[in-house]
């Protein structure tokens, strides 16, 4: 299931522009986005409300169409969605009419995967989510966290090439996200998967990525690319507040997001609260 | 022998369980008694004559007579057996039609107007031209409540399709569904909360419509029944009638269409609009 | 926010708009070209099928001499007397019942019964007290319209969240204030539903009625041409009825709609089904 890390590029996107129709006129989603992502890489991409890394991460999971600029995905240019971009959304995801279980297999069972395989397969990702005993249960018995768990794990059950995160964790309670996190960052080490996370908290990006990138408020272009040191793997909250590099690269990814929502830093900032949202 | 080891995994029966409490005991009884009783003494109090009223006793002695005769068995399961064809036939039809016009934004948009307004005309007023085309026969009946019955099921069907969320669309699709496996895993359940109340409706209005074209069309069935007793003023017919046409409507409605929504329910969570 | 001059796709959106308010019509537009081209190739016989042209004609016709107002107004008179006299006597009752639990259940199972009976089903029975006429007519709507705004009113009131009744109350508030301030604007929602689906119910109740037997109205119109064999009038009188019960619907519906969506987040029975 581990990709093995090669440096193929995964995902292309090049000259990416975005535009809106309204009937008052265009409106510009995006400025000139161009991005790479590699194999087995967990980037992460931060920035302001409405600066349109929602639409970059929609046209890269094919639902809607560029502009202008392109797409690929392993060489082959994107057109609408598939199987080999898996994605998970923020909230209304799964269906509430199918099990945990189901919900989780279905990316198999679309696939044709056997009964016994699904199973299998269903049965780890349901134990790497903590999930363990609510097999039968409807979304409408979960809570908010437990349902994202199953839609994350439902797509790391259909193994997809590549996995784009739409602010997976941002309707959910603060004290669930952070545990969330966590579980997400022990899923990746386990499973290597490539990821694209986007998100507009910051200590977030940090926390869960291996490369990190800013983005400019609307109309959004890729505005600075931050490598954070050290695999996801074995990141919990803990070590990550007493690391003083990791602080440091948020403090800076902080203030680069800050200049963007035109907020004036006051000289000599105290220290922010784990979890603080940009 | 072992059934008292056996862990008891039947799950509920939404019909039997619901049915048996809300039809067990005082608390159903009562108030039909109490109005068996006021009736009785007003009856009496007045000193109407049976031709304007008859007498619970009256009506309970042509109930049995009906009921050895076997004409209300006949009658009444005229009406059932068409009111069931319809329904299956309306379902069979209407949903499909409800798809097709709701998955496309515009073929819901034009369809909307139509077919509210198909539902203001009403079957019964058609009843007139339909009898022209197809005489006074159980075609026409068969005719009316089918379109009847069949508006509201594509209507709801159509909403039950348009209110579906889009992200279950594009999350299935993402994991590589194509359009056989998004009708089935996603806009059929989707929708099926939706199509269950469109199908209460439609049984309401069409039980109304079955009874009142049976009437004009007077070829067997319970509308047939109460309105030809009108003409030989057997009052107590007509009530014997009007009971059973109550009490079919509801025993239909609670045994069979409500269990199938609250079915829905339990598993969906929550009755979308 | 930067917004570019309007492009070429925002004048197609501006087409689509205009598509987009016409769209409505397509069916009816199908329907007459049906109509037009079937009757253009069979050329059947008046009786079974009037052609576009005659249709149009002989609602000129009727409405010329009189005949269409006459049983326009009829028809729309029942309605409005039965109406008023079921929303009236409904809400007055509904409110009765659903502040006391007792009476509400203990007369739940009748109201059940009598609504499914409620409308032409008791026409055989009234035919005989009331005669054929408006009396009968205006009687099957009443009881068409009274069990649906009775249920309806029942249910608003019950629902008013009880911890608003205690609010007002323990500012001093006495029975009749309580519920003038609170328990009948919170049910309003409610009622104005089923005011909106007994109407609906109503109407279709009257035709039925004017059908089996009654000296005027619009139903009472097509059941006498059906008994001539002019499907024109026919045709007519239906395409009228449907016309008059979207018209009620939609300058009823609105200003219920507004009122309800005032009040977000409750949700009727009547809001729980699409027609």
């Amino acid at each position: 299931m581990a990709d093995p890390m090669s440096s193929s590029d995964k995902i292309v996107v090049s000259g990416f522009r975005h535009f809106f129709t309204t009937a008052d006129g265009d409106v510009q989603a995006t400025d000139k986005v161009d991005l790479t992502i590699r194999s087995g890489e967990f980037v992460t991409l931060v920035g302001p409300s409405g600066c349109g890394k929602t639409t970059l991460l929609k046209a890269i999971a094919g639902f809607i169409r560029p502009t202008e600029g392109t797409i690929h995905c392993d060489g082959k240019l994107v057109q609408g969605p598939g199987r080999e971009r898996g994605v998970v959304f923020q909230e209304l995801a799964i269906l509430p009419w199918r099990t945990v279980r189901r919900n989780i297999g279905h990316g198999l069972e679309i696939a044709g995967v056997s009964r016994a395989e699904r199973d299998k397969t269903v049965r780890r990702l349901i134990e790497l989510t903590g999930l363990t005993g609510f097999e039968e249960r409807y979304p409408h018995e979960l809570s908010g966290g437990m349902r994202q768990r199953v839609a994350v794990a439902r797509t790391w059950a259909a193994d997809p090439d590549v996995i784009l995160m739409d602010e997976p964790f941002a309707a959910v309670d603060a004290m669930t996200r952070l545990t969330l996190q966590e579980e997400l960052a022990r899923l990746c080490a386990a499973t290597r998967k490539t990821v694209f996370f986007i998100t507009h908290s910051v200590d977030e990006a940090v926390f869960l990525g291996d490369r990190l990138l800013v983005m400019t408020r609307r109309p959004g272009r890729i505005k600075a690319e931050i490598a954070v040191p050290g695999r996801a793997s074995g990141r919990d909250w803990e070590s990550f507040t007493a690391d003083p590099e990791m602080q440091g690269i948020a403090e800076r990814v902080l203030k680069m997001v800050r200049e963007e929502r035109g907020a004036a830093l006051p000289s000599g900032a105290p220290a922010r609260p784990v979890g603080a949202l940009a | 022998m072992s059934t008292a080891l056996a862990p008891s995994r039947a799950a509920p029966l939404a019909a039997p369980a619901g049915f048996l409490r809300m039809f067990s005991g005082f608390r159903v009884l009562l108030p039909f008694a109490a109005l068996v009783v006021l009736w009785w003494t007003i009856k009496i109090a007045a000193g109407i004559s049976d031709e304007v009223l008859v007498s619970p006793a009256t009506a309970f002695a042509a109930f049995v007579r009906l009921v050895d005769t076997g004409v209300l068995a006949e009658y009444a399961g005229t009406s059932l057996r068409m009111i069931g064809a319809c329904a299956v036939f309306s379902l069979a039809v209407g949903v499909p039609i409800g798809f097709a016009v709701g998955v496309n934004r515009y073929a819901a948009r034009s369809c909307e107007g139509f077919l509210r307004f198909l539902q203001g005309v009403s079957g019964i007023a058609w009843l007139p031209l339909v009898i022209i085309w197809l005489g006074l026969s159980y075609k026409t009946t068969l005719a009316v409540v089918i379109y009847t019955l069949i508006v509201p099921i594509v209507f709801n069907t159509m909403i039950g399709v348009r209110t579906i969320p889009e992200n279950y669309v594009l999350a299935l699709r993402s994991l590589g569904a194509g359009r056989l496996r998004l009708a089935t895993d996603v806009y059929l359940p989707g929708a099926l909360p939706s199509i269950v109340v469109g199908l209460r409706l439609g049984m309401g209005y069409g039980w109304r419509a079955l009874i009142a074209a049976e009437m004009l069309v007077h070829s067997g069935g319970l509308g047939d029944l109460i309105f030809s007793a009108r003409t030989f003023n057997q009052i107590d017919r007509i009530i014997v009638g009007m009971i059973v046409i109550g009490c079919l409507y509801i025993i239909v409605d609670r045994l069979i269409v409500q269990p199938i929504e609250n079915l829905t329910i339990a598993r969906w969570g929550v009755l979308r609009k | 926010m930067s917004a570019v001059a309007p492009s070429a796709s925002s004048a197609r959106l501006r087409l689509d708009r205009v598509a987009w308010m016409l769209l409505p019509a397509a069916p009816f537009v199908a329907v007459l070209a049906a109509w037009a081209a079937y009757w253009q190739i069979v050329r059947p016989p008046a009786a079974t099928l009037p052609s576009i042209l005659a249709v149009v004609q002989v609602v000129g016709d009727i409405a010329g001499d009189g005949r269409l107002g006459a049983n326009v107004l009829a028809s729309l008179w029942r309605l409005l007397l039965g109406a008023s006299l079921g929303i009236l006597t409904g809400v007055v009752a509904g409110f009765a019942t659903g502040l006391y639990r007792g009476i509400s259940e203990f007369l739940s199972p009748l109201v059940i019964f009598f609504n499914a009976i409620s409308g032409i089903v008791w026409l055989p029975l009234m035919i005989g007290w009331l005669g054929i006429g408006t009396a009968l007519a205006v009687f099957v709507i009443w009881n068409t319209v009274f069990f649906i705004v009775f249920q309806n009113t029942v249910l608003g009131v019950q629902l008013v969240p009880e911890v608003l009744e205690q609010g007002v109350r323990a500012l001093g508030a006495g029975r009749f204030e309580t519920l003038r301030s609170v328990t009948l604007p919170g049910a309003l929602p409610y009622i104005l539903s089923g005011i909106r689906s007994g109407l609906g119910f109503g109407w279709r109740a009257l035709i039925a009625a004017e059908l089996v037997g009654a000296p005027s109205g619009l139903g009472q119109m097509i059941f006498a041409a059906g008994d001539y064999h002019r499907s024109d009038i026919i045709i007519a009188g239906c395409l009228i009825i449907g016309v008059i019960a979207i018209a009620m619907d939609r300058w009823i519906l609105y200003p219920i709609e507004q009122r309800t969506v005032q009040r977000w987040g409750l949700i009727t029975d009547a809001e729980k089904e699409g027609v």
